[in-house]
Formats: structure tokens, C-alpha cells, sequence
């Protein structure tokens, strides 16, 4: 096993579009990292440079001690000893399930009795032992993705790589295929990066979590840190639904301090605003106000035609239920247990934390999301 | 690049790294990210440049010099006179009317067979597609049996009336054959376009209100278009140039078409510098084909793009219609396929033309003859040897080129692909002179190689065809997982993609070893001394006069000719 280690990656396509940009990442050996954000933000980008598909425009990549990457080097994927994982896990039809578990191994020139013990033993593994022999296209697609997962650890690489990998199945065997893949890579302390769309997976799966956005890193952390302390209001909203409001920040003693919304009668309490970002928020600055749908809490008015808030949609959640309430012309999220309002119910509203971020340093402009959409 | 990879060195040595940076670009920015990491110089290169020799060896340069050699335009006026405007007339006519009778015929047959509830559609789809299977020199010579002047049928009416019903010689007949023998790929190109129609259009035409008939009119019809473009300058510009038919069916009754006209100048020496003049000829088909084909990209880049066909089409009901509709197309369709193969199976077991049919009359003697003859025997292994050996060719070529021209990224990749596809729209015509004019300087000349040679030439296409749709189907992550496994740019393509499309090639290998085999324009130009094929020999019985025996070695060529294919569409699926 190795680490992974990129500093100062840039790339750029022919095209001009900017892929990656200014990307420093170090994945410790044994990690397992997910690489999460919305498409287009370069996370596949960043895998295929880490595999060799890609080569970056400048920054290096490390494997371990080598370079694969930079300082005018560049390792073709073949020489990088990875393995990786596709989406549409990328089962060769041509062959039996053993010749494509057996593929790498061969190429490495291990001897044909060695090969045919491993490729038992990595397939019992997977869960597929006696299956060496069977054609593909017999499989069904969780099978395929195991036979794809087999493929990518015989030779023990030095990362394994996935891309979405999961992400074509089904939920219930989604569901049973993560539980598999973290026991069996935390068994054999494999490095893993893992891309995925899926924010759920990433923060059920992951050591770490990296959140890419325009071919930067906005934040990487730990899956709890990342729900309770969003490093910028964009990871906010696209890791935990947060709904984000342009405002400032006024000053005054007790009370009548806080937030106002611009464009919304909006106000919110100093009491519970938090100062997020790492340079902080100072008192009348320009801020973007994240509330996660966890601090809306929701209440029943007592009588019809009260209340402060009236409910555009309210969906079942296991967890919580999932509501969106028009609150004086702005679409607020809200994760309420217990309580399931109907649509169109007038409702109270008690925002219980919020935190704002500097306004305006953002890349991408934070719009709230005008309500209908 | 300035170090060569050590091909031995082991794959976690420092060796695989080579300095980067490409020729021009010694700056930042030197390693453009592509799909496939670093494009250096490597085994695939090799390959690629390979690829491209082979086809400037077999495509390129012949056709040049045909171009070359008429390049000098003073064979001109050459073509300005009689005969040659006469033939080039009869080649356009014969061409034109011809590819329209088959693609109105074979678009009617293809509605009929895909939109209506036509009885027993399946078993005459089949029936209709057989004459593709027959070569067409081959069917020029059982139409004979069926509409020759000494045919039963005249000969009966002619006991009648004093006069034959129809004689299939003629331009009349040679139109009427090269119809025959075209509208299968007529029917074949606008059952595709037809089935990939999704039937929801025409339901929700149906739905506004139109009737069933009108739906297909306005909705189906329309969108087919462009099917009927393309299928109509393929099969004109395949029948510009048909050799068998109009010298089979034309030459008795002096309808000269430039094909003919281009193997009499060829055979007798009644011109000076025939060769130059016969270049001239070919490139001026050369340049009416490559018109045709341009103006069916123009006609098809207005293609309209359609959704995936979910729901299965609703069939036509053809009502009380139904039985004489179906008298009429299976009697057509009999009638163009089952005739001229009894013909053919009756003129073989006949001692001669004209002898009436009785069961005492039948003999084995003319298929032991034509099979025992040493002419034939020779024939047949000249044939079997060539075809097969174009084959084989043709599998390795063109499963590289469109590997290369699919699987990798770059800038000749159009080129490549459009190259090897080149003679397809090329007439045989043409490809015989190109090697006739090269074969002098590259010894060939007199040799059968000459004949490989232009086999590999005309019909290379094929292969590169039928590997384009399995190649482009496979998903790019196939090959980066070899990659990712350990395998080099070259070893990824020929264990992953190449690999993949093995069956693909093989059943083109197989469609051009029998296309190869029942060949005639090339093989009779290209003709020496011991190098006669199985289409030439029985093309010489039929000039000889030994019709009974033509046929009988017709008729074991198409026996074969469909047996092998049958075989090769099992095997492919």
C-alpha cells in the first residue's frame, strides 16, 4: 500500500477549460478517501490524474516516495501498480471471470500455478468463489462489479481507485455492496479513493472527505466535522441541503444585533449566528447566512391562517421529515422529526443556529433558490 | 522524444519514465492531458504508421495512378467519340433507372414486411433478400433460361402468337437484371431506417387523428428519406459499372455499356494505348462516384436524430386487401428469385439449350463435366486460394485500421477510416485499371498476385465495417482497466478492444472470401495466364457457347455461395 500525494496540481484541457486547479492533497496509506461534488467539479478529473489517464499541467504527483507525475516524469498508467474500479465496472465480455480477475496477474508474469490459487482466493473474497469459470454476461450486475472489485486487488496495488463505482447499481445492493467494500478494504488497510456524487456514500464510507468544486478543494474533513462545521457556505449547501441567504451583518446590543436579509424580510438573532469560514465575519460586513435544514425547527400554529411561515412541500424521511416552507418569499430547508405538516399549513419557525460566512468570496454567486424550483 | 523505452526493463523501474515534454512545447504545458495520458511514441505508433503504409500500398498509390496517368487529358477527346459516349450513356441510364426500380421495389417490400400484417412476411423477407447471395453475372445467366429467346416460356408463346414474349437481352434486360440484383440492398437499408422509426411517432400521429395509411405517409415516409437517398447512389454507383449483366445480357444485341466497352479495348488491340485511355475512362466514373458520394453526405448531414425505438411498432391491418396483397407480393417475389433458379437448375441437367424438359432428358454429365474439366479444377483452387488469402488480409487490416480509427485519438483518424473506405464507392472497373497501370513497375504483371491484390483493395471496406459498430460500442473504461492492470497502449487495444471485435472480422473475413469467390469484373480484367478464377471460367463457358455447362457451375457456385453464408449468419450470432 502507498500514499497518495498531490501539490500544486493544476490542469487544463486543450479546450481551455480549467479541470483541476491549485489541488494539494496528501492521502495517508491505508486511507480511505472520498473525493465528493457536484459534476463538473473535477473529481473524476482529479482520479484520472492520480491513475495516469490524465497528465497535469503542472504540480506533481506522488506515489508513495515516486513521482508518477511532474518534474518533467510522467508513469503511463500500466506502470503505476493501481487498481480501480468503474462505474460501468468495465467486465471484459470476451473472457471468463477468472481471465479477467487473472488479466493483471499475467501482466505482472506471475507463474500460472501462483494465479490460479490467487484468483480463487480474491474471488471468495469478493464473495464469488467457484466463479472463475462462468461467462459474464451470466452475471448479474452487482456480480459484474464484484468480478470488477476482484480484478482491481489481485495484484495488491498500491491504491485502489473508484470511480463511482457504486454508483450504477441498485439501492438495496448499493446499500450491501458499501457495507462490503469498507470491511473488506479496512481488513486489508487499502488506500482508496473514492468518487462519488452520492453524499450519503461519501460520508458513510469515508476517513476523510474531500469536496471539490470548480476543480478546487473547498474542504476536506472528517464526515462529522464536514456536517456540523462546513468550511464555506457552498459545501454547506451541497453537503448538508443548507439554505443559504445574502444579508449582512448589523451590529447593536441585545436583540435588535444579527442578520438581515437583503431582498428578505428576513432577520436572524446574534445569539445563535456562528462566524464560519477561516477568516470569520465582522459586524456589518457583507455575509452569506447558511442555515442546515437540522437548525429550522418547525412548529404547528395554533390556529389557521397563523404562523409565519406556510409550507410549499413535505416529504417522508426516515430520519426526518423533509420541508420546505415559503418564509416571507424565501425557500427555507428544514429536517423536522416528529412533526409532518401538509402542504399549504401555516407553520411556526424557529431558526436554532446559523452560520455566516463572508459574502462575496465565494466562487460560485449563492443565489437562494427561488421557491417552485 | 529523445530515449527509446527499453522493451524488457520492468514495469516499477525508473525506465517507463520518459522525459517529457512534446517537440515544439518545451515550456509549462508540456504534458497535454489526453484521454490516454502521455501520447508517445510507442508500440502503437509503430502500428499506426504500419496501418498507413499498408494502405497507401493498396489504396492509395493504385488509385493515384490512375489519376496520374489520365492526368495528362489527352486521351480527352478520346472519350468525346462515338462509342464512348454511346456506352457512357448506356452506363447511365442502365445505372439510373435500374437503382430506381430497386429502391422503389425494395422500399415497398420493406413496408410491407415491417408495417403490414402481410401473411408469412418473415419466410418472404428471406425469399426477397436471395438474390444478394447470387452473383450477378451468375443470375444474368439463369435469366436466360427464363426469358431467353430459346427459352420454354417464349418458345411456347412463339408456338402461339409467332412472336417471343420478351427477350431478356437487350438494355431493356440488362436494366431489368441489375434491378433484380440491386433492390435487396434497397430492401435491406430501408428495413434499418424503418425499425429505427420509433413507433411512438407514429402512434402520436395516430393519436391527432390520422388513419393508419396517412401516419406512414406523412410521418414514417418522410423520416426514411435519407435511407432512400443513400440506398439509391450506392446501388447507382455499384451498377455504373457492373461488368457480368450487360456483357451477359447487353453485348448480343450491341448495347455497350463502359465496362464492356473498357474489356473489349483491353482484349483486342483495336485502339493505341489502351491503357491510357481505359485510365481516362476510369477516373472519369471515378469522379461521377465520388460526386454521388459527396452529394449523399450533403443530402444525409440534414439527418434528423431519433430517440431509441421502445414500443413495438403497430402493424398495418391490411383487411380485405389482405389476400390479394399477398397473392401478388409472394408471386412477385417468387417470381424474381424461385424462377431463375429453376432455370439454372434445369438448363444444368439439360444436354443442351432448347431440348425439351422430360425426365428421360436430365443428366448429371454437364455438373460432372464442369466439375471434372482441369480448367475448372484449377479455377476452383485459384479462386479458393485467393479469396482466401484476401481474407485473411482483409481481417488483419481492417480490424487495425478501424481499431485505430475507433479506439485512439488522432488527427488522421478521419482520414484513415474514410481511406479504407474509399473503394467501396469506387467502381471494380476502376480498381482493375489502377493495378493494371501499376503492375509493369512492381512486377505483377501476368501474376495472380495482381488479383489478390485488387481483391484486398475493393473489398478491405468490408471488414473495416463490420468492426466500426463492436468497436465503437465498447466503453473506453474496457481499455483503461487493462490499463490500470498493467497493460501498455498497444497490449490494451489488441487484448480489449481488438479482441472484442475478433467475431465481428471474422464474419466480414467471411463475407470477403465470398464475395472473392462468385467475383467477375476483376478477375476477367486482371486476368493471366493461369491465374483464371471460378467467375472467369464460367463467364469463358457462357462466351464458348457451353451454356449447359455455365450453368451447372453456376449453379454449384451459388449451392456453395449460400450454404457458406448461412453459415457465417449462424456463426456470427
Amino acid at each position: 500500500m502507498a500514499s497518495v500525494t498531490l501539490s500544486s496540481v493544476d490542469l487544463r484541457y486543450p479546450s481551455g477549460t480549467q479541470g483541476l486547479a491549485g489541488i494539494d492533497l496528501h492521502v495517508e496509506d491505508g486511507e480511505f478517501v472520498a473525493l465528493l461534488g457536484p459534476s463538473g467539479s473535477g473529481k473524476t478529473t482529479l482520479l484520472r490524474t492520480v491513475a495516469g489517464f490524465l497528465a497535469p499541467t503542472s504540480g506533481r504527483v506522488l506515489l508513495g516516495e515516486r513521482v508518477v507525475a511532474g518534474d518533467g516524469a510522467f508513469v503511463a498508467p500500466e506502470h503505476r501498480s493501481l487498481g480501480m474500479v468503474f462505474q460501468q465496472h468495465a467486465v471484459w465480455p470476451h473472457w471468463s471471470v477468472g481471465r479477467n480477475v487473472e488479466y493483471p496477474l499475467k501482466l505482472a508474469k506471475v507463474p500460472r500455478r501462483e494465479r490460479a490459487e490467487r484468483v480463487a482466493s480474491v474471488l471468495e473474497l469478493v464473495g464469488l468463489a467457484g466463479a472463475a469459470k462462468r461467462d459474464p454476461a451470466t452475471l448479474s450486475g452487482g456480480q459484474r462489479q464484484r468480478v470488477a472489485l476482484a480484478r482491481a486487488i489481485v495484484a495488491e496495488p498500491g491504491v485502489l481507485l473508484l470511480d463511482e463505482a457504486l454508483s450504477a447499481l441498485d439501492e438495496p445492493l448499493r446499500d450491501r455492496l458499501r457495507l462490503e467494500l469498507q470491511s473488506l478494504t479496512r481488513r486489508f488497510g487499502l488506500t482508496v479513493i473514492h468518487v462519488t456524487h452520492d453524499r450519503d456514500e461519501a460520508l458513510a464510507l469515508a476517513d476523510r472527505v474531500v469536496v471539490l468544486d470548480g476543480g478546487r478543494i473547498q474542504q476536506v474533513a472528517t464526515p462529522p466535522e464536514l456536517v456540523s462545521r462546513p468550511a464555506s457556505a457552498f459545501v454547506a449547501r451541497f453537503v448538508s441541503d443548507a439554505t443559504i441567504i445574502a444579508g449582512a451583518l448589523v451590529p447593536g446590543t441585545t436583540g435588535a444585533g444579527g442578520f438581515v436579509g437583503s431582498g428578505h424580510a428576513v432577520r436572524i438573532d446574534a445569539a445563535v449566528i456562528e462566524r464560519g469560514g477561516t477568516e470569520g465575519s465582522r459586524d456589518g460586513a457583507e455575509v452569506h447566512l447558511a442555515i442546515l435544514p437540522e437548525d429550522v425547527v418547525l412548529a404547528p400554529s395554533g390556529r389557521a391562517g397563523d404562523g409565519d411561515a406556510v409550507v410549499v412541500s413535505s416529504l417522508f424521511g426516515r430520519e426526518g421529515n423533509d420541508v420546505v416552507v415559503d418564509w416571507g418569499g424565501l425557500a427555507l430547508r428544514s429536517r423536522t422529526a416528529g412533526f409532518r405538516p401538509i402542504v399549504g399549513e401555516r407553520v411556526l419557525v424557529r431558526v436554532r443556529r446559523a452560520i455566516a460566512y463572508p459574502g462575496g468570496a465565494s466562487r460560485s454567486p449563492l443565489v437562494p433558490v427561488p421557491l417552485g424550483v | 522524444m529523445t530515449t527509446a523505452r527499453t522493451p524488457s526493463a520492468p514495469a516499477t523501474e525508473a525506465t517507463a519514465v520518459a522525459p517529457a515534454g512534446g517537440v515544439g512545447e518545451p515550456t509549462v504545458g508540456q504534458q497535454r492531458p489526453s484521454r490516454h495520458g502521455l501520447t508517445r511514441p510507442d508500440g502503437l505508433t509503430a502500428v499506426r504508421v504500419l496501418v498507413w503504409l499498408a494502405c497507401a500500398a493498396v489504396i492509395i498509390v493504385p488509385l493515384a495512378s490512375v489519376v496520374v496517368l489520365a492526368a495528362g487529358g489527352k486521351h480527352l477527346p478520346f472519350l468525346l467519340q462515338g462509342d464512348v459516349v454511346e456506352a457512357g450513356v448506356n452506363s447511365f441510364v442502365s445505372a439510373t433507372l435500374s437503382s430506381l426500380g430497386a429502391v422503389v421495389v425494395g422500399t415497398a417490400l420493406a413496408l410491407l414486411f415491417e408495417r403490414t400484417d402481410l401473411p408469412g412476411r418473415r419466410v418472404l423477407r428471406l425469399v426477397a433478400l436471395s438474390p444478394l447471395l447470387v452473383p450477378p453475372f451468375v443470375g444474368a445467366i439463369a435469366w436466360i433460361g427464363v426469358a431467353g429467346p430459346t427459352s420454354p416460356l417464349n418458345v411456347w408463346w412463339r408456338g402461339i402468337t409467332g412472336e417471343p414474349l420478351w427477350s431478356v437481352y437487350g438494355g431493356d434486360g440488362v436494366v431489368f437484371l441489375l434491378t433484380v440484383h440491386s433492390y435487396p440492398i434497397a430492401l435491406l437499408i430501408v428495413t434499418a431506417a424503418i425499425k429505427r422509426i420509433p413507433a411512438d411517432l407514429e402512434q402520436a400521429a395516430r393519436i391527432s387523428g390520422a388513419s393508419a395509411v396517412r401516419a406512414l405517409g406523412t410521418v414514417t415516409l418522410p423520416l426514411v428519406r435519407p435511407a432512400l437517398i443513400s440506398a439509391f447512389t450506392l446501388i447507382a454507383v455499384s451498377n455504373l459499372a457492373d461488368f457480368g449483366i450487360p456483357s451477359i445480357i447487353g453485348t448480343p444485341e450491341r448495347f455497350v455499356t463502359l465496362s464492356t466497352l473498357v474489356y473489349r479495348y483491353l482484349q483486342s488491340g483495336t485502339i493505341d494505348s489502351p491503357l491510357e485511355v481505359v485510365a481516362t475512362i476510369g477516373v472519369v466514373l471515378l469522379a461521377i462516384a465520388l460526386l454521388a458520394l459527396v452529394a449523399e453526405m450533403a443530402v444525409s448531414r440534414r439527418r434528423t436524430e431519433l430517440d431509441a425505438s421502445s414500443s413495438p411498432p403497430q402493424r398495418l391491418p391490411l383487411g380485405r386487401a389482405r389476400p390479394p396483397v399477398a397473392i401478388v407480393t409472394w408471386g412477385f417475389v417468387l417470381a424474381l428469385t424461385l424462377l431463375p433458379l429453376i432455370a439454372l437448375l434445369t438448363q444444368a441437367l439439360l444436354p443442351a439449350p432448347g431440348v425439351p424438359l422430360t425426365f428421360e432428358n436430365l443428366t448429371l454429365d454437364n455438373i460432372v463435366r464442369a466439375v471434372t474439366a482441369s480448367g475448372t479444377l484449377s479455377a476452383i483452387g485459384n479462386s479458393v486460394m485467393l479469396a482466401g488469402l484476401a481474407g485473411a488480409i482483409c481481417v488483419v487490416l481492417g480490424l487495425a485500421i478501424g481499431a485505430l480509427a475507433t479506439r485512439t485519438r488522432a488527427r488522421d483518424n478521419g482520414a484513415l477510416s474514410a481511406i479504407a473506405l474509399l473503394p467501396q464507392a469506387i467502381p471494380g472497373l476502376v480498381i482493375a485499371v489502377a493495378w493494371l497501370v501499376i503492375a509493369p513497375r512492381i512486377g505483377l504483371f501476368n501474376t495472380p498476385w495482381l488479383i489478390l491484390a485488387a481483391y484486398v483493395t475493393s473489398f478491405v471496406a468490408l471488414v473495416v465495417q463490420s468492426v466500426g459498430a463492436p468497436l465503437r460500442a465498447t466503453p473506453l473504461s474496457a481499455e483503461e482497466a487493462a490499463r490500470v492492470s498493467g497493460a501498455g497502449r498497444l497490449r490494451a487495444l489488441v487484448d480489449i478492444s481488438a479482441r472484442m471485435a475478433l467475431p465481428a472480422a471474422l464474419a466480414g473475413g467471411v463475407l470477403v472470401v465470398l464475395s472473392a469467390v462468385r467475383e467477375l469484373t476483376l478477375s476477367v480484367l486482371l486476368l493471366s495466364p493461369g491465374s483464371q478464377t471460378l467467375g472467369v471460367a464460367i463467364f469463358n463457358l457462357q462466351q464458348a457457347g457451353a451454356y449447359n455447362a455455365a450453368s451447372a457451375l453456376a449453379l454449384l457456385v451459388t449451392i456453395a455461395g449460400l450454404a457458406g453464408l448461412g453459415l457465417a449468419a449462424r456463426s456470427s450470432r
